[in-house]
């Protein structure tokens, strides 16, 4: 198989990556190894919420200057704010509505409804200008009965906090007897299945509009709008009073509504998806790779002139720890980690680990290396990358949607 | 042994990091509360199974073993695979007599060609298909595929057998059950595909069905002894005649290749890779050059695609595509691959009727959106779903190309 | 006997929580007395919960310390019967190795015999058929009726027993002081940790059942005890690799011990000493890490290859031989201290030493103490009572209407016995699961809140296995804190509980944090510091 450029990788910096050579005219294929990390999203996508050092940001473009020269943003240079802006057309045009600027950063609510500070946000969830902004001074938050991986008491605490009253209804419809009857399936993707018809979402619309007399605001945990935005749009306009989704414990609703936007808007554009494969060897010239092969394929290989790896870190199988060691398991790339073991982690689970910041090596380019040789057709983007702690400086997406549309754009036919 | 390297073990179960993605693509938790979903059924339930086998259940046989799980999966947690072991180690439940009708697909269809009229005419009366529906529990709404008065087998040694030999090139072809009982068309469709591109076609040695129904309906022993036979006729082809083997199938070739070794412990190692589809074998000689295809003129046909669930799982869907994207008066569009609820014999019986429609109706309601003048699909049973559920005519890429090609020009190209 | 009315005087105060304290307390309660139980955190928190959960025979022992072995052997006996549902009798087999002493082999199974305990040489072949994961190249086997113990469930069902015969049990409550007069201890003087709060209880005797700990509790009396704190590492496995307890035929040394306990397997120890102020945080390093791997896979190699879900460590209260705390062949039998003849200090007696197993014999020993202290004339039961949750035998659902309620009642009734009639599953609401691992339904977590003194998450998954599954509570912790939230009516703490929660779970997970357990770790971090943003949560 002969294609132009081909993604290892098929998460937000695989497709964004691809959407963007599609269109410049690079015939393409991604070989994702299962379902990205976008079916765990929060439903925005962060940019720079804070130093290594701990130091808060409000405007990431002012920010990124003070980043160590290892830190991806930095190879962006001054392009930093054209490709944030890219992104956000990137998104919109592949149809999926998302508010925010990456002059100053705004507010998402958390599902302990709580806020923290945050680059783009899906349209189905408030974007608050200030951190102690509420949605509302009286707001009517509803769950669906038995769902368990929301819980309404903890945003209305929150919310409480900040001076708003808050009502909890729990609703329960007919429609989701059968889901309920198992004791696992009560999941957010399968409820928002239930959600995709019309007839509950009247149903639920009238419970709400009943108990939302002399409210302001409803918020409502995110199980709308799997295949299409459609049942949020619908929600939101019949209501009356806004409405607001809060993210749920995974999976994520909106995440894999975005996934799924992402995909088709590749393969709209004539790029190609294999879902469910891994690339299991390569051939590897002086400093260029010819071919890939994969599982699946088997002998036939996959040749391209480019190849770009945006497989992921750890939990995504881009990056492979073992008691010693962290390795790249595609091309055996160098990767930046420290050796000593006891190095990797801080005791507290909830400050920056070090284990985060490792990653693929790469040049100016974001070019890989093989036993420090330069591989001059390969490239890396997104998380696998080294040099930040995407959880902690609240970089992941940005990351990954930036160095992808780098990359692309600089890539020579 | 270098230490912890890979901390996964044989228990490929532990690679899961509990993300539930499998749960948002298993087509049968939506519409089945009483399946555990794949997580339980899986990963979560087989570490409690290592624990006391009695851990067991029973509900994991409505699994449809459509992999789809497993292709979602991003650890690479062959889930399906789990389910299905578990169901062979575990389950006490002996098939009923239905379900060993259903599963020994090419007994009855052998039993049924003979009498083809006869059975064809009584499956679709009304006092059989209650007679059917209330006692052997298969679904009254089914309509049987209908059973072909000669088979594949017979055409093919009466009609087409004596000019294989003067072809340079050969290749074995396993027609399977679908083909041989109840559309031999498919059949002669590929012989003459492969004719033209200068491949003579040759039955195996001796074929048995691959096994896919035995082993969802539990019956183990006697999928395994079919699975030795198939191996070693498609054994002999491979290495004394030199002749790899095609299938039009998409569950066979997959049944073949990955759940003899996976489920049957019958080890294909040295053969696997010289099984595969048809499309994925012209695909090979006409990217390397080795085969030209001269198409016919004919009218513009839209045409949608639709991925069977063990073709996502072999990941093989892009031959198919590729093969109809290059058809001139193609114009293809490809489906969501999302499954068709039929899944072999589970469609068929009358418990998981509801069931399998509900899984299918995503799909069909994309189907008539789609604007279609048919679609095309490399699964019988699929096949079969959709010609039922929705007004579509289903064909399967061989035959489309078949129609497609002009047949002389073609072989001249390629003598 | 004292009827006083007064709520805070008792017959008895029992310090610890552990396994020793609570049956301490079911016992003295079951002879009449009206007992008082502190436990400074939960139940099971010290070294109680943290070791094998190994059900000895006593084999381990039977060269080197007959006395232990033969009362291990009674002691198992007596807890297959009075505590089925907390015991898995695997059976156990010591191998040799090709680079032990084989002739080691005759001298165990003599000494095992001498002690009572069952022990038979089986050939290697055998071996091998009857547990697959052991190391292949073993040249002997010999077979004993080892079995695995829950500790947490036993010292909740001893717990259980004692309230429900009067004892009053108080944890999260702390001893600070003992109130002494004239030469005798009288009372102790308690914090309430929770509400910040100090009290006194009296009683005429006051039983120091602290393991460790009681080594500062003696010294609040100026007693000296010679205790010697033996840290003990253990790796926990994500399976069961084994079904029969593994254990090597020598002389007892590191990590030689691979025990199956519900769903997982452990293997341990490594030993050495720590200091007094390291006995609250213990940490697991990387190269006791190193060693049990290695071990380990001498016992069954496929360890080499398993992932690891977590790592901890429990300090043993051994006692030296008094003024010689020294050495590494103190006996781990059990010690019954008497201040009033030892030290000249009455109303005042230590329980410490012993075994996870022996436990109800050093309850037996200190209750009967305390009886001719008090002039009590009752004698022990507990040898024959059966503790709470292996009383009846409970129905398990005959897998006709296949669906996961049945497997989730079978996993309630392995955890609770016959308590587990008490677990609301008359509907789905209650039938959901909140851990997907270890199958742990809202109704077992409600009634482990409505039941059995739950104050946080860690005291739930004590009760329930909440958290203990592969996930290590990445679904689970959120829906867990959802209920604690309900049950206690107090979000902010809850949320609170939820990150300390999360964070004890890391520290087991770190030490062992590559392959799969890093992918679930960076997974979990991802999902509670990322979308959750509990990396930006102050604690109110």
């Amino acid at each position: 198989m002969k294609f132009d450029t081909v993604i290892i990788g098929g998460g937000l910096a695989g497709l964004t990556c691809g959407i963007r050579l599609q269109n410049r005219g690079f015939k393409c294929a991604i070989v994702s190894a299962g379902q990205s990390a976008l079916h765990f999203s929060s439903g925005s996508f962060d940019l720079l919420n804070e130093l290594p050092d701990r130091t808060p940001v409000t405007n990431p473009e002012e920010a990124v200057g003070a980043l160590s020269k290892e830190h991806p943003y930095t190879k962006l240079g001054t392009q930093f704010s054209f490709y944030a802006q890219e992104a956000k057309r990137l998104l919109t045009d592949s149809g999926i509505q998302v508010e925010g600027n990456s002059k100053c950063n705004t507010y998402r609510i958390t599902p302990m409804g709580t806020t923290i500070p945050t680059w783009l946000t899906l349209a189905d969830f408030a974007t608050l200008k200030k951190n102690d902004e509420v949605i509302g001074k009286k707001i009517l938050l509803a769950n669906v009965a038995g769902f368990l991986d929301f819980n309404t008491k903890f945003v209305a605490d929150a919310f409480e906090q900040k001076g708003a009253e808050c009502k909890i209804i729990s609703v329960s419809l007919p429609e989701f007897k059968r889901l309920r009857q198992s004791p696992t399936e009560m999941r957010s993707a399968n409820i928002a299945r239930v959600m995709e018809n019309e007839g509950t979402l009247n149903s639920l619309l009238s419970i709400l509009t009943d108990n939302a007399k002399g409210f302001d605001a409803i918020a409502l945990p995110a199980v709308f709008g799997l295949s299409s935005d459609e049942p949020v749009k619908f929600i939101k306009e019949k209501s009356g009073i806004p409405v607001y989704l809060i993210p749920t414990m995974p999976p994520s609703v909106p995440g894999i509504r975005t996934q799924q936007r992402l995909r088709r808007t590749f393969e709209l554009a004539g790029g190609f998806f294999m879902l469910g494969d891994n690339v299991e060897k390569a051939d590897i010239g002086d400093g260029v790779v010819y071919n890939i092969y994969t599982t699946n394929h088997g002998d036939i290989a996959l040749q391209a002139d480019n190849f770009i790896l945006a497989s992921g870190s750890f939990f995504s199988n881009g990056l492979h720890a073992c008691m010693d060691g962290v390795s790249e398991p595609v091309f055996g790339a160098d990767v930046d980690f420290d050796a000593n073991r006891n190095t990797w982690y801080n005791t507290f689970v909830f400050e920056s680990q070090k284990y985060r910041t490792f990653g693929v090596a790469t040049d100016e380019q974001f070019r890989i290396k093989i036993n420090g040789k330069t591989q001059k057709n390969v490239y890396a983007i997104g998380s696998i990358l080294s040099g930040f702690d995407a959880l902690q400086e609240g970089c992941g997406a940005g990351v990954s949607l930036l160095t992808a549309l780098y990359v692309a754009d600089n890539l020579k036919k | 042994m270098n230490m912890q390297q890979y901390n996964i073990s044989d228990n490929n179960f532990e690679q899961c990091i509990k993300c539930t993605v499998c749960t948002v693509y298993c087509p049968v938790v939506p519409v089945n509360p009483n399946y555990p979903g794949p997580k339980q059924a899986g990963p979560d339930g087989e570490r409690l199974r290592l624990k006391r086998g009695e851990f067991f259940d029973e509900a994991l046989k409505y699994c449809l073993n459509c992999k789809r799980c497993e292709v979602a999966c991003p650890s690479n947690v062959r889930i399906g695979d789990i389910i299905q072991l578990a169901r062979i180690r575990y389950s006490k439940s002996k098939p009923s007599l239905r379900d060993m009708m259903l599963a020994n697909t090419d007994i009855v269809g052998s039993i049924s060609s003979t009498f083809a009229p006869v059975v064809n005419t009584a499956v679709a009366l009304k006092p059989v298909k209650s007679v059917m529906d209330g006692i052997l529990k298969i679904d009254k709404h089914r309509t049987f595929p209908k059973y072909a008065s000669q088979t594949f087998e017979s055409w093919f040694k009466k009609s087409a057998q004596p000019q294989q030999d003067s072809f340079k090139n050969h290749v074995s072809f396993f027609h399977g059950c679908y083909i041989n009982y109840n559309y031999p068309q498919l059949g002669k469709d590929l012989v003459k595909v492969m004719n033209a591109i200068g491949y003579g076609v040759h039955l195996l040695e001796n074929e048995k069905c691959c096994g896919v129904a035995l082993i969802s309906n539990g019956l183990i022993k006697q999928a395994k002894k079919q699975a030795k036979i198939n191996v070693a006729a498609i054994r002999k082809s491979v290495k004394e005649e030199n002749r790899p083997v095609i299938a039009a199938s998409s569950t066979c070739t997959f049944t073949m290749r990955d759940e003899y070794p996976h489920l049957l412990e019958i080890e294909n190692d040295d053969i696997r890779d010289s099984i595969e589809l048809a499309t994925r074998f012209i695909y090979r000689l006409i990217e390397s050059g080795k085969v030209k295809i001269k198409y016919r003129d004919a009218a513009k046909t839209r045409i949608a695609y639709h991925t069977p669930c063990h073709m996502e799982k072999l990941g093989w869907g892009f031959y198919s595509i590729d093969m109809l994207r290059n058809i001139p008066h193609v114009d293809l569009v490809v489906l969501d691959s999302q499954c068709c609820g039929i899944s072999g014999t589970y469609g068929f019986k009358k418990e998981n009727y509801k069931t399998s429609q509900g899984i299918g109706s995503s799909l069909f309601k994309q189907i008539e959106n789609s604007a279609a003048d048919f679609i095309a699909t490399d699964c019988e049973t699929c096949k079969w779903q959709i010609e039922m559920s929705t007004p579509y005519k289903v064909k399967h890429p061989i035959s489309i190309l078949a129609e497609s090609i002009d047949f002389e020009a073609t072989r001249d190209l390629n003598k | 006997m004292n009827l006083s009315s007064k709520n805070n005087e008792f017959d008895i105060i029992i310090i610890g929580g552990g396994i020793t304290g609570a049956g301490t307390a079911r016992d003295c309660s079951l002879r009449g007395m009206r007992v008082l139980l502190i436990e400074r955190f939960d139940f099971a928190a010290g070294a109680t919960g943290r070791n094998h959960g190994l059900l000895h025979s006593g084999a381990r022992y039977a060269v080197t310390d007959k006395e232990s072995a033969s009362e291990c052997i009674k002691e198992n006996m007596i807890l297959r019967k009075i505590a089925r549902h907390c015991v898995e009798e695997n059976d156990g087999l010591f191998i040799s190795l090709p680079e032990d002493d084989i002739n080691f082999q005759s001298k165990f199974v003599e000494s095992c015999q001498a002690a009572g305990i069952d022990a038979q040489i089986i050939d290697p072949a055998e071996a091998r058929r009857l547990e697959p994961s052991v190391n292949p190249n073993l040249i002997g086997a010999v077979k004993v009726p080892d079995g695995s113990v829950d500790p947490f469930r036993l010292t909740l069902a001893n717990i259980i027993d004692a309230k429900a015969h009067g004892a009053k049990v108080l944890i999260y409550h702390e001893v600070v002081g003992l109130i002494q007069e004239q030469g005798r201890i009288i009372g102790v003087k308690v914090l309430d940790h929770k509400k910040k709060e100090t009290a006194n209880y009296y009683a005429p005797l006051t039983i120091n059942a602290a393991g460790i700990w009681g080594h500062g509790i003696a010294e609040m009396a100026g007693i000296k005890i010679g205790m010697y704190p033996a840290k003990g590492s253990l790796l926990i496995f994500g399976h069961r690799v084994n079904n029969i307890v593994l254990n090597r035929c020598r002389k007892p040394a590191d990590a030689d011990i691979l025990v199956p306990g519900d769903t997982i397997c452990l293997i341990g120890t490594t030993s050495s000493h720590v200091g007094f102020d390291e006995i609250d945080d213990m940490k697991v390093t990387s190269e006791e890490v190193d060693l049990l791997l290695r071990e380990g896979k001498k016992l069954a190699p496929s360890l080499a290859t398993t992932r690891i879900l977590r790592a901890y460590a429990g300090v043993r209260p051994l006692v030296a031989a008094d003024d010689n705390p020294s050495g590494r062949n103190i006996s781990r039998g059990i010690v019954l201290l008497d201040h009033e003849t030892r030290d000249g200090i009455a109303g005042f007696a230590t329980i410490t030493g012993g075994k996870l197993m022996t436990y109800r014999l050093m309850a037996e020993k200190a209750t009967d103490l305390a009886c001719r202290k008090l002039g009590i004339d009752k004698p022990c039961v507990t040898m024959n009572e059966p503790l709470p949750g292996s009383r009846n035998e409970e129905e398990i659902p005959q897998k006709k209407t296949y669906h996961l309620s049945d497997r989730i009642k079978r996993s309630t009734v392995g955890r609770h016995g016959d308590m587990a009639s008490r677990i609301a599953s008359e509907n789905e609401f209650n039938n959901s699961l909140v851990c997907e691992c270890e199958d742990v339904s809202v109704g077992e977590v409600e009634y482990a809140l409505g039941e059995l003194d739950i104050h946080n998450l860690e005291d739930l998954r004590r009760r329930t296995r909440v958290g203990m599954g592969t996930c290590q509570g990445e679904l689970c912790a959120c829906r867990a804190a959802g209920f604690l939230s309900e049950a206690h009516n107090c979000t902010q703490q809850a949320k609170n509980d939820l990150a300390r929660f999360l964070n004890e779970r890391w520290k087991g997970m770190y030490p062992v944090a590559w392959g799969e357990a890093l992918r679930e770790s960076e997974y979990t971090q991802w999902v509670y510091s990322g979308v959750c943003g509990m990396n930006k949560m102050e604690e109110k």
